[in-house]
C-alpha cells in the first residue's frame, strides 16, 4: 500500500474466481482521499438516478441494466496504479461519462412506452445507432439524441465483461452465424429478445461501422418500424471517405437526414447551436492534437484508456452537443500541461512505446493500463483515438453554413475506428507506420479482433510490412464483447509470451501477470 | 460550553462517524461486494420476465 | 436426357480462370476487364474493345498463401481469389474494378494490390475501387453515375482509349440484353413440370456468360436454345422437390450438382453468378443518358444485402417469394458462404420471412467455397427434400 508507482504488488488485489477485487487501492493519503471523494460523487450520482422510481422499475426490466451494479468498479480498474495527474485525468473523465450515461438512461426511461411512457417526451427524441456520429443532431438544441445500444451493449460490456453473451447467444439462437462481429449481433440480439426501450418520434440509423452494422440494423430496424412505429432514416456513409467523388452523396445524405428528423419531430434546424457545437468540437480537436503532441515527447500526459474511452465518448457521442465536456477539456488540458512541465510518469518505468492499432477488445479496455503497470509498456495513442483533425467552420455565414453540411458528412464518414478499418488500405496500414516513426514507437500493439474482417483482411500485409521495418508487432486476438472466446487471461498471455520469449523480459509488477479474473466484472 | 460549539462538535461527530463508515465501505469495496451478491438474484429474475422474442 | 450439344464447351470453360475465349479475345486485341461483384454494372465493362470476367476460382486446393495474408476469418471466395493471383492466375486481365461492397472482397482486392499479383508486366494495368450506393434513391442513383464514370468509364477511356460514349454503351447493353434474352428463355423450361433442362446445366450456362466474352458465347446459346425447343424430357422425373436457391456467391457448379443429386430440382437462382437478376435485360428508352438508366436499373433491381433502405429490404424477400412463385418452388434453400456477413444477416431474416410470412419449406446453410462432395449436405438437403414431401402430402390429405 503505497504512495510511490509500481510500489504496489497490484494483482494482490484480486480474488482468484472473484466478480470483484479484495479492496481498493492505497495510494498515498492525498491520492487516496482525492479517489474516495471521486467515488463519493459516484455513488451521488448513482443514489440521484435510483431515487426515480421509473428507474428501479427498468432496472428490474431490462436485463442490461444489471450491469450499472458495476460502475465504480469500471472506474477502479481504469484508475488501476494511477497518481497525481494521471488519477485526476481519469476521474474527470469516468465520472463526466458516468454522468452523462445516468442522463441517457433516466432520458430513455422516461420516454420509454414499458416503463416513465412520458409521450410528449418521446416525441422530442431521435433515437441513434451507438456506431454513428452524432454531427446530423448538432443544430437540434431541443430535441434528444438518445441511443439505446448505446447503454445496453457498449456501456455494459465497458462494465462487465460478461454483458453481452445473453444477446449474442439470442441472435444466434434465431439463426444468425457465429462469426460476424458480436458488435451488431448483440445489439441485434437486445431488439430480439424484446430488451430495448421503445420510444421516439424517429430514428437515424447509419452505416457505420461496418458491414455487420448496416446489416445489424436491418434486424433493429424491422421492429422499429413496423412493430414499434417508429419511422427510421437510414444514413449512408461512404465508405471511401478519402475520396473527394464521394463528398456529394455524404453531404446530400446529412441533408436528407436532417429533413427527415424536421419532418418527423416538427422541429427546425438551428444554425447557431450548429455553430456552437462546432466551436466545442474543434477545441475538443485542438486539446486532443495538444494530448497527442505530448505523448510524441518522453513525457506522454493523456494515454491508454484515458485517451480512448474518452475520445470515443466525447468525439462521436458528444460531438460538441454537452457544454460539460468542453470543461472536461479544459481541465483535462490543464493538468496535462501541469505533469508535463513537471516530466511526471505514470509508471515506475517506460520500458516500451506502443501504439496501439486495430479494434480494442471492449470486454478488456483496462488491459491498456495493464500493459502499463504490468510490462511498463506505454500506449502512447490507439487506432480509434487518430480521428478526424478537421476544424469545423465556426462562423455562421451562408457560404460556412453550405460548408457545415460537407462538415458533418465528413464526420460523419469519419466515424470512430471506421475511419481507419474502411477507406482502402492506405489509412489502415500505411498510416500506422507514419504514426509509429511520428510518436517514436518502438512496439505495435495490434488488437486483432477475430470477427472484423475488414481488419484481419490486412493481416498478412501488417506482418511483412513490420517485418521490413524492424519494428514489434504483437498480435493480441480477441472477440470484442465475448470473453468466451478468448478470455481477459488469453488477452494478457499474448503479450506475457511475447515478452518473455521475444523480448526476454520480466514484468514490472509479476502480480499482474496471471489473474483469475474469468468471473470478473 | 457555548451552544453552537456543541452544535458543532455534534455535526463533527456525525461527519466523522459518516466518514468512518463511508471510507470502510469504500476502501473494504463493500459496495462492489454487496452489488456482486445481489446480482444473481437479479438474473433469475429476468429469466421470469415474459418477454415477445421475434426477429 | 439427351446432352447438350455444347455443354462440355461451357463446362469446359469454366475449368480455367483463363479459358480460351478469353484468350482469344485478347488475341484479337479486346481488353479484359476482370471484376469481383454483382454491383459493378456489367454493361460498362462489355464496351466495344472491351470485355468482362469476374472472376473465380475453379479447383481451388490450398489456400495457405490467401489464407496468410487474409486469415481463416474471411470467407474462401476471396481467399482462393487472392491464392490464385498469387500464383499469377490473373496475369490475363487488363485491368480489375472493383466495388467496396463488403469488406472482405475489397480487402481481396487491395492484397492483390499491394502485393502486385495482377497485372505483371503490363504498363496499362490499373486497380480501380468504386463506391456504390447503400440505398435505392436519388442521391445513390448521382453516386452510382459519378463512380462508373470515374472508376470505369474514364480509365478505361484513359489508359486503354475505349470508347465509353453513350453509343458505344447502347451498343453494350444491346449485346448484353441479347445474351440475357437467351439465358431467360433457356431458363424459362425451368418452369416446366417435367424440366427440359437441369438446374446444373442452366447454372454451367448462366455461370459461363460471366466468365467468357458474350459476343462468343451468343451464336452458342441461341444453337442451345433452340436444342431445347424440341429436348425431351426424361420420361419420369427423376426430382422429388422444387427449390429456389438464394444467396451469396455460387460460382462453384458442383453445389449445384449436389442440390439436385439429393433429389431437389434447382428451379430458380437467386444468388450472386446466377440468372436472378443478373440476366434481367436492361430496357433502355432514348429520352435519357443510357449511363443514368444503366445505373437505376442495377441499383434498383440489385438485391445485394448491403441495399439498407427498409423499401429495399423488404423488397428482396417479396423478390424471392415472386420468384419462388413464377418458377414453381416448393421449398426456399437461402445458402450463404461461411463468414460472410452480409448474407449471414440476410439469411437469418430471409429464411425467418420466408417461412414465417409466405410458408416456405426453408433450408438454411452455409457452406464452404468448393463443396466437393460433402455428405453434411447432401443429408441436410435430402431431409429438406423429405419433408417438403411429407408437407405435400398432409396438405393433399387435408384436402380431402
Amino acid at each position: 500500500m503505497a504512495k510511490e508507482i509500481g510500489a504496489d504488488r497490484l494483482g494482490d488485489l484480486y480474488i482468484d474466481g472473484g466478480k470483484v477485487r479484495r479492496r481498493r487501492e492505497w495510494r498515498g493519503l492525498a491520492d487516496t482521499m482525492y479517489d474516495y471523494s471521486r467515488w463519493l460523487g459516484i455513488m451521488a450520482t448513482l443514489g440521484k438516478f435510483v431515487m426515480k422510481p421509473r428507474n428501479v422499475k427498468a432496472m428490474f426490466r431490462y436485463r442490461w441494466m444489471a450491469n450499472y451494479l458495476a460502475v465504480p468498479m469500471m472506474v477502479d480498474r481504469h484508475t488501476q496504479g494511477l497518481r497525481g495527474e494521471y488519477l485526476r485525468i481519469c476521474h474527470e473523465e469516468q465520472d463526466l461519462v458516468i454522468k452523462d450515461v445516468a442522463k441517457l438512461l433516466d432520458s430513455l426511461f422516461r420516454g420509454d412506452r414499458r416503463i416513465g411512457n412520458d409521450t410528449e417526451f418521446s416525441k422530442k427524441v431521435v433515437l441513434v445507432d451507438e456506431n454513428e456520429m452524432t454531427a446530423v443532431m448538432m443544430g437540434f438544441p431541443t430535441l434528444k439524441c438518445l441511443s439505446r445500444e448505446t447503454p445496453s451493449t457498449y456501456v455494459s460490456v465497458l462494465l462487465n465483461q460478461h454483458a453481452a453473451e445473453h444477446y449474442i447467444d439470442v441472435a444466434q439462437e434465431f439463426g444468425l452465424a457465429g462469426d460476424v462481429c458480436p458488435m451488431p449481433e448483440a445489439e441485434a440480439g437486445v431488439s430480439i429478445d424484446d430488451d430495448a426501450p421503445v420510444l421516439g418520434a424517429c430514428a437515424i440509423q447509419c452505416n457505420t461501422t461496418c458491414d455487420g452494422s448496416l446489416l445489424g440494423n436491418g434486424v433493429i430496424s424491422r421492429r422499429l418500424e413496423k412493430e414499434d412505429g417508429i419511422p427510421v432514416f437510414q444514413l449512408a456513409a461512404p465508405l471511401r471517405h478519402r475520396e473527394d467523388d464521394v463528398q456529394e452523396y455524404a453531404a446530400q445524405e446529412i441533408r436528407n437526414a436532417i429533413a427527415f428528423i424536421e419532418k418527423h419531430t416538427g422541429v427546425k434546424w438551428d444554425w447557431k447551436a450548429y455553430f456552437e457545437c462546432a466551436r466545442r468540437v474543434n477545441y475538443a480537436t485542438r486539446c486532443r492534437q495538444e494530448w497527442l503532441e505530448m505523448n510524441r515527447t518522453p513525457w506522454p500526459q493523456v494515454f491508454g484508456s484515458n485517451l480512448a474511452l474518452y475520445t470515443e465518448t466525447n468525439y462521436m457521442a458528444i460531438c460538441g452537443k454537452v457544454p460539460e465536456f468542453e470543461r472536461a477539456d479544459r481541465r483535462i488540458t490543464k493538468l496535462a500541461r501541469q505533469a508535463y512541465e513537471k516530466r511526471k510518469m505514470a509508471a515506475k518505468e517506460y520500458r516500451h512505446r506502443a501504439i496501439v492499432w486495430g479494434v480494442q477488445s471492449h470486454f478488456y479496455m483496462d488491459f491498456l493500463v495493464w500493459l502499463l503497470n504490468c510490462w511498463g509498456i506505454v500506449p502512447l495513442t490507439d487506432m480509434l483515438s487518430m480521428v478526424s483533425t478537421r476544424e469545423l467552420k465556426e462562423e455562421d455565414t451562408p457560404e460556412n453554413r453550405e460548408t457545415a453540411i460537407y462538415d458533418m458528412a465528413w464526420l460523419t464518414e469519419n466515424m470512430i475506428m471506421r475511419n481507419r478499418t474502411h477507406g482502402g488500405y492506405r489509412v489502415l496500414l500505411d498510416e500506422l507506420w507514419e504514426f509509429t516513426q511520428q510518436f517514436n514507437a518502438d512496439m505495435v500493439i495490434l488488437w486483432e479482433h477475430m470477427s472484423c474482417k475488414a481488419l484481419t483482411g490486412m493481416h498478412g500485409m501488417f506482418e511483412d510490412r513490420a517485418r521490413d521495418l524492424g519494428i514489434h508487432l504483437v498480435w493480441v486476438d480477441h472477440d470484442l464483447f465475448d470473453p468466451r472466446i478468448i478470455s481477459r487471461q488469453g488477452v494478457r498471455d499474448q503479450i506475457n509470451n511475447y515478452m518473455r520469449t521475444v523480448m526476454r523480459e520480466e514484468p514490472l509488477d509479476p502480480s499482474l501477470e496471471v489473474l483469475h479474473d474469468e468471473e470478473s466484472w | 460550553m457555548s451552544k453552537p460549539v456543541k452544535i458543532l462538535l455534534k455535526l463533527l461527530l456525525v461527519a466523522l462517524g459518516l466518514f468512518a463508515v463511508t471510507f470502510t465501505v469504500y476502501i473494504l469495496n463493500l459496495d462492489m461486494k454487496l452489488t456482486a451478491a445481489i446480482e444473481p438474484f437479479l438474473q433469475k429474475h429476468y429469466d421470469t420476465i415474459e418477454r415477445n422474442r421475434h426477429l | 436426357m439427351r446432352d447438350l450439344k455444347h455443354l462440355i464447351f461451357f463446362e469446359d470453360l469454366l475449368q480455367e480462370a483463363n479459358n480460351r475465349l478469353i484468350q482469344q479475345a485478347q488475341q484479337e486485341g479486346d481488353v479484359c476487364v476482370a471484376y469481383v461483384c454483382e454491383n459493378t454494372p456489367e454493361p460498362l465493362l462489355n464496351l466495344p474493345g472491351t470485355f468482362s470476367t469476374r472472376l473465380r476460382a475453379p479447383r481451388t486446393g490450398s489456400m495457405e498463401i490467401g489464407t496468410y495474408y487474409l486469415t481463416s476469418f474471411l470467407c474462401e471466395y476471396t481467399r482462393a481469389l487472392l491464392e490464385r493471383a498469387v500464383e499469377g492466375g490473373y496475369n490475363f486481365a487488363d485491368c480489375i474494378i472493383t466495388p467496396d461492397g463488403c469488406s472482405m472482397m475489397n480487402r481481396c482486392v487491395e492484397n492483390m494490390e499491394l502485393l502486385k499479383a495482377l497485372g505483371a508486366g503490363k504498363d496499362k494495368f490499373f486497380f480501380e475501387y468504386m463506391e456504390i450506393p447503400m440505398k435505392s434513391d436519388d442521391n445513390g442513383l448521382n453516386l452510382y453515375k459519378l463512380q462508373c464514370t470515374n472508376h470505369i468509364l474514364n480509365p478505361l477511356r484513359d489508359n486503354y482509349g475505349i470508347d465509353v460514349s453513350d453509343a458505344a454503351i447502347r451498343r453494350a447493353v444491346a449485346e448484353h440484353n441479347r445474351v440475357c434474352e437467351l439465358i431467360r428463355a433457356i431458363g424459362d423450361f425451368r418452369k416446366e413440370e417435367k424440366p427440359r433442362i437441369t438446374g446444373y446445366e442452366f447454372h454451367v450456362i448462366t455461370l459461363a456468360t460471366y466468365v467468357a466474352p458474350k459476343r462468343m458465347l451468343i451464336p452458342l446459346l441461341e444453337e442451345t436454345l433452340e436444342e431445347l425447343k424440341t429436348r425431351e424430357p426424361d420420361p419420369v422425373n427423376p426430382f422429388r422437390a422444387r427449390v429456389m436457391v438464394v444467396g451469396s456467391e455460387v460460382d462453384d457448379i458442383d453445389f449445384i450438382k449436389l442440390v439436385e443429386n439429393s433429389g431437389a430440382f434447382v428451379c430458380a437462382d437467386r444468388f450472386c453468378y446466377g440468372s436472378l437478376p443478373g440476366r434481367d435485360p436492361i430496357v433502355l428508352n432514348d429520352e435519357e443518358d443510357a449511363l443514368t438508366q444503366i445505373c437505376r436499373a442495377y441499383m434498383e433491381r440489385g438485391q445485394c444485402p448491403r441495399y439498407m433502405n427498409t423499401a429495399k429490404m423488404d423488397a428482396r424477400r417479396t423478390y424471392v417469394n415472386a420468384m419462388a412463385k413464377e418458377y414453381g418452388a416448393d421449398g426456399i434453400i437461402y445458402e450463404q458462404m461461411k463468414f460472410c456477413d452480409p448474407w449471414a444477416y440476410e439469411k437469418m431474416l430471409g429464411s425467418h420471412i420466408l417461412r414465417e410470412e409466405f410458408g416456405y419449406p426453408v433450408l438454411a446453410v452455409d457452406r464452404p467455397y468448393a463443396i466437393a462432395s460433402s455428405g453434411q449436405m447432401r443429408t441436410r438437403v435430402q431431409a429438406f427434400v423429405e419433408s417438403i414431401e411429407i408437407k405435400t402430402i398432409q396438405r393433399g390429405g387435408n384436402n380431402g
